[in-house]
C-alpha cells in the first residue's frame, strides 16, 4: 500500500464498521431524547407528589395506591378495553372495502379516494362531524332514530351510548386505513394463483379463506397492530367530542392523564405519570406480543 | 374419452378482436401443442378452453359435452401455470390435496391420491416443503402434481417450462412426455418455442395473429409448411428465402436464382410471376453440389463442433445461412458456392402460400 495520513488508513480500515454506526446514530439519538429517556422520567415522576412548578415530594407508591381506589380509573380501563374489542372491527370492514374495490371499472380510483378520505382528514374534524351527526336537535343520526322508532336520544349526552359513539365516529378513518393497507396486500397477489384457486373449485368464501387471507396474513398483522395501538391510544376524539363526560362516563386512559396532569383541573405531575406508565405497561403486552411474532416470523424466512 | 372440439371459437376485449374464429379438433389421447410468436393468442385460446376467459362467440365441447358456459372447475380439465402458481402458505401436499378438498373428498382418499402423485414425479421426500424451499423443477413438479391429482380428462400447459434453465428444461420435457405416455390423457400445451414443439406434440398448431396457419404433425410442419410463416417458424436456424423468378415449362417449373442460376423443380404451376424459394440451411450444400449453384462470400462461420453454420451474402446482397460439416474449411471473406438440391426446395406466390413443397419423404 502506498504511503497515506493516518487517519485516511484507520477510515479505510474500519469504514465497513463504522458506517453503520454513523447511519444510526441521528435515528438513535432521537429515539433515546425523545422516547427512551421520558419514559424513564415519566416513571421516576409517578413516584413523587408534584404540581409541575414546585419541589417533588416523594411519595414512593403513593400515587398508584390513590389510582386503585379512583373509580373514574376503573371507568377509563373499562372504556379502553371496549374501545380495544370495537375497534378491531375496523379490520374486517376495511377488508370487505377493500375487497369490494379491488375491481377495474371505470372510476375506481376515484371512489377508492372516496373511501380514503375519512383517514385524510384530521380526528378533530370527524369529531366534530360525528357531534353534528349525533346531534339531538338537528343531527341526521338522532333525525333518523326519531323517525325510525320515535324516541329521542342524545348518544353523546347518554351515559350507555357515549363511548360507543365515539368508538363509531373512530370506526370510520381506522377502517379507511385499513382498507388501504389490505388493497395494497390485494394488488401483490399472484392473478395465476387465484385461477389456480378457480381451477381447484374454491370460490367465494372458500377462495378467501384458503387463498386469499393466508397471502394477507403480512396486511392483517400491520393492521392488527396499528388498530390495537390507535384504541389504546385513543384521545383527540374523546377530547373534542365529550371531554370525557356525561360524568366521566366516555374516559379513556390517555385523556384521564391529561385531564389530571394538564388540565384545569390541577396539575397533579405525579398522578398523570403514575396513570401514563400503566397506559405503557398494557400497551408494553401487546406491542411484545407484536415484536415476538416479527422476529419469529423472520426467523422463518 | 376426452376430445376436445372447437368450433369457430371467438375472443374479443372490448373492439379489439384476440382470438378470430378457430375450428380445431383434438383427438382423445393426443398431445397438442400451440405455438406461434408472442400475442400470437395462443395462452387466451387455452385459457379459453380452462376456462378462465370467456368465449365470445363460438362453442366448445370436451369428450363431446358442450362446455362453452361450464366454469373452469367442472370442465374435467387441469392447468399448470407459468408461474406454477403454487399456494405459498401450503406444503406440497397442501398444495397437491388442495383441488380433493374443496371438491370434498375425504381425508384418506386426498392422503392417499396425493401420494400417488408424489411418487409418480418423485415429490415423495419433499410433501411437507413449502413452496418457497423448493428448486424451480421441483416447484414445476409440484405444480404438474396438483394437476394429475385431479384425475382430469385434460391436462393444459401454460409455457410450463419457460422458467427453467436449458438443461432442466431438456429434462422436464421428457418428464412431461413420459407423463403424457403414462397416463394417456389428452394435453394441450403452449409453447413459444418450436423445438418444444417439435419435440413433444402428435400435433402442433401453429397460430398467428389470433389465427390458426396451419395444425399438422411435427414432420408434416416440417416437409409441408402450408405458407411463408409456418415456413419461417419451424425450423432452426430459419428457412432461407430468396427472391426468384419463375415460369412454368413442361414437365417442371423453372426457377431464376439470383445470380442468374436456373433450377429446374418437379411439379407444376399454373402462372409465371416473381415467387419467393425456400430452402433450409440444412438443405442447402456447401460446396456445390447441387442441381444449381448460388455464388457468394461467407460474412459469419459459427462453429458450433458438430455442424458449421456459415452466412453467405450473394452477389443481389441477399443472405442466406448454409449448415455444413463440423470441419467445413472455409473462413470468412472466402468465395462459397452453395448447391441447391431441387427437391429439397418449396415455392411460395406472391401472396405467400406454398405452391410447391420440397417434401423430402416423398
Amino acid at each position: 500500500m502506498p504511503d497515506t495520513a493516518p487517519s485516511a488508513g484507520f477510515w479505510k480500515r474500519n469504514q465497513l464498521r463504522i458506517a453503520p454506526i454513523l447511519f444510526l446514530a441521528p435515528g438513535a439519538l432521537m429515539f433515546l431524547i425523545y422516547v427512551l429517556i421520558p419514559i424513564v422520567q415519566s416513571v421516576w415522576i409517578s413516584f413523587h407528589d408534584w404540581d409541575g412548578l414546585g419541589a417533588k415530594v416523594w411519595i414512593g407508591l403513593g400515587n398508584y395506591a390513590e389510582l386503585l381506589d379512583d373509580d373514574t380509573f376503573y371507568v377509563a380501563l373499562k372504556n379502553n378495553l371496549i374501545w380495544l374489542a370495537l375497534y378491531l372491527l375496523a379490520i374486517p370492514m376495511g377488508l370487505a372495502a377493500a375487497l369490494f374495490l379491488n375491481q377495474s371499472v371505470w372510476g375506481i380510483r376515484l371512489y377508492k379516494s372516496l373511501f380514503f378520505f375519512p383517514f385524510v382528514i384530521s380526528q378533530v374534524v370527524v369529531g366534530l362531524m360525528f357531534t353534528w351527526f349525533y346531534a339531538p336537535d338537528f343531527g341526521l343520526f338522532s333525525q333518523a332514530i326519531h323517525w325510525l322508532t320515535g324516541a329521542e336520544v342524545a348518544i353523546l349526552a347518554d351515559e350507555r351510548f357515549v363511548t360507543l359513539g365515539i368508538i363509531a365516529a373512530g370506526l370510520w378513518p381506522q377502517t379507511a386505513y385499513c382498507m388501504i393497507l389490505y388493497l395494497t396486500g390485494l394488488n401483490n397477489l399472484n392473478p395465476e394463483q387465484i385461477e389456480a384457486a378457480r381451477m381447484d373449485n374454491a370460490r367465494g368464501w372458500r377462495l378467501l379463506w384458503h387463498v386469499i387471507l393466508p397471502q394477507l396474513a403480512p396486511a392483517t398483522f400491520i393492521a392488527m397492530v396499528v388498530t390495537v395501538i390507535g384504541a389504546l391510544r385513543s384521545f383527540d376524539l374523546v377530547s373534542i367530542m365529550t371531554a370525557g363526560g356525561p360524568y366521566g362516563s366516555s374516559q379513556v386512559l390517555s385523556y384521564f392523564m391529561y385531564e389530571q396532569a394538564l388540565s384545569e383541573y390541577g396539575y397533579r405531575m405525579g398522578y398523570g405519570a403514575a396513570i401514563a406508565v400503566v397506559l405503557f405497561l398494557i400497551m408494553m403486552v401487546f406491542i411484545t406480543l407484536f415484536i415476538v411474532r416479527m422476529i419469529a416470523q423472520e426467523r422463518n424466512r | 374419452m376426452a376430445e376436445v372440439s372447437l368450433s369457430k371459437v371467438t375472443k374479443n376485449f372490448g373492439a379489439v378482436s384476440i382470438i378470430k374464429g378457430i375450428d380445431l379438433e383434438i383427438a382423445d389421447g393426443e398431445f397438442c401443442v400451440f405455438v406461434g410468436p408472442s400475442g400470437c393468442g395462443k395462452s387466451t385460446l387455452l385459457r379459453m378452453v380452462a376456462g378462465l376467459e370467456e368465449i365470445s362467440s363460438g362453442a366448445l365441447k370436451i369428450g363431446g359435452r358442450d362446455m362453452t358456459q361450464v366454469g373452469p372447475s367442472d370442465r374435467g380439465v387441469a392447468m399448470v401455470f407459468q408461474s406454477y402458481a403454487l399456494y405459498p402458505h401450503m406444503t406440497v401436499a397442501e398444495n397437491i390435496g388442495f383441488g380433493l378438498r374443496m371438491t370434498g373428498h375425504d381425508k384418506a382418499e386426498i392422503a392417499k391420491r396425493t401420494a400417488a402423485a408424489a411418487k409418480m414425479l418423485q415429490l415423495d421426500a419433499l410433501l411437507d416443503r413449502k413452496p418457497g424451499q423448493l428448486s424451480g423443477g421441483q416447484r414445476q413438479r409440484v405444480a404438474i402434481g396438483r394437476a394429475i391429482v385431479r384425475n382430469p380428462d385434460v391436462f393444459l400447459f401454460d409455457e410450463p417450462l419457460s422458467n427453467l434453465d436449458a438443461a432442466l428444461r431438456v429434462q422436464m420435457r421428457g418428464e412431461i412426455s413420459r407423463l403424457h405416455q403414462d397416463l394417456g390423457a389428452t394435453m394441450i400445451y403452449v409453447t413459444h418455442d418450436q423445438v418444444e414443439a417439435m419435440t413433444m406434440a402428435d400435433k402442433i398448431v401453429v397460430l398467428s395473429a389470433g389465427q390458426i396457419e396451419q395444425v399438422g404433425s411435427p414432420l408434416e410442419l416440417y416437409h409441408r409448411p402450408r405458407n411463408l410463416f409456418v415456413a419461417g417458424f419451424i425450423g432452426s436456424p430459419k428457412m432461407n428465402f430468396l427472391t426468384v423468378a419463375a415460369q412454368p415449362v413442361a414437365g417442371g417449373t423453372e426457377v431464376t436464382l439470383p445470380g442468374g442460376g436456373v433450377l429446374r423443380l418437379p411439379g407444376q404451376i399454373a402462372a409465371a410471376g416473381p415467387m419467393t424459394l425456400g430452402l433450409r440451411p440444412e438443405h442447402a450444400q456447401a460446396g456445390g453440389a447441387g442441381d444449381a449453384v448460388l455464388e457468394g462470400r461467407v460474412k459469419l462461420a459459427e462453429h458450433l463442433g458438430s455442424e458449421t453454420l456459415f452466412f453467405v451474402e450473394l452477389a443481389d446482397g441477399s443472405e442466406i445461412a448454409v449448415k455444413a460439416d463440423g470441419l467445413a474449411p472455409e473462413r470468412p471473406g472466402d468465395e462459397m458456392r452453395v448447391g441447391v438440391p431441387a427437391r429439397a426446395c418449396h415455392l411460395f406466390d406472391a401472396a405467400g402460400l406454398a405452391l410447391l413443397n420440397g417434401d423430402l419423404t416423398r
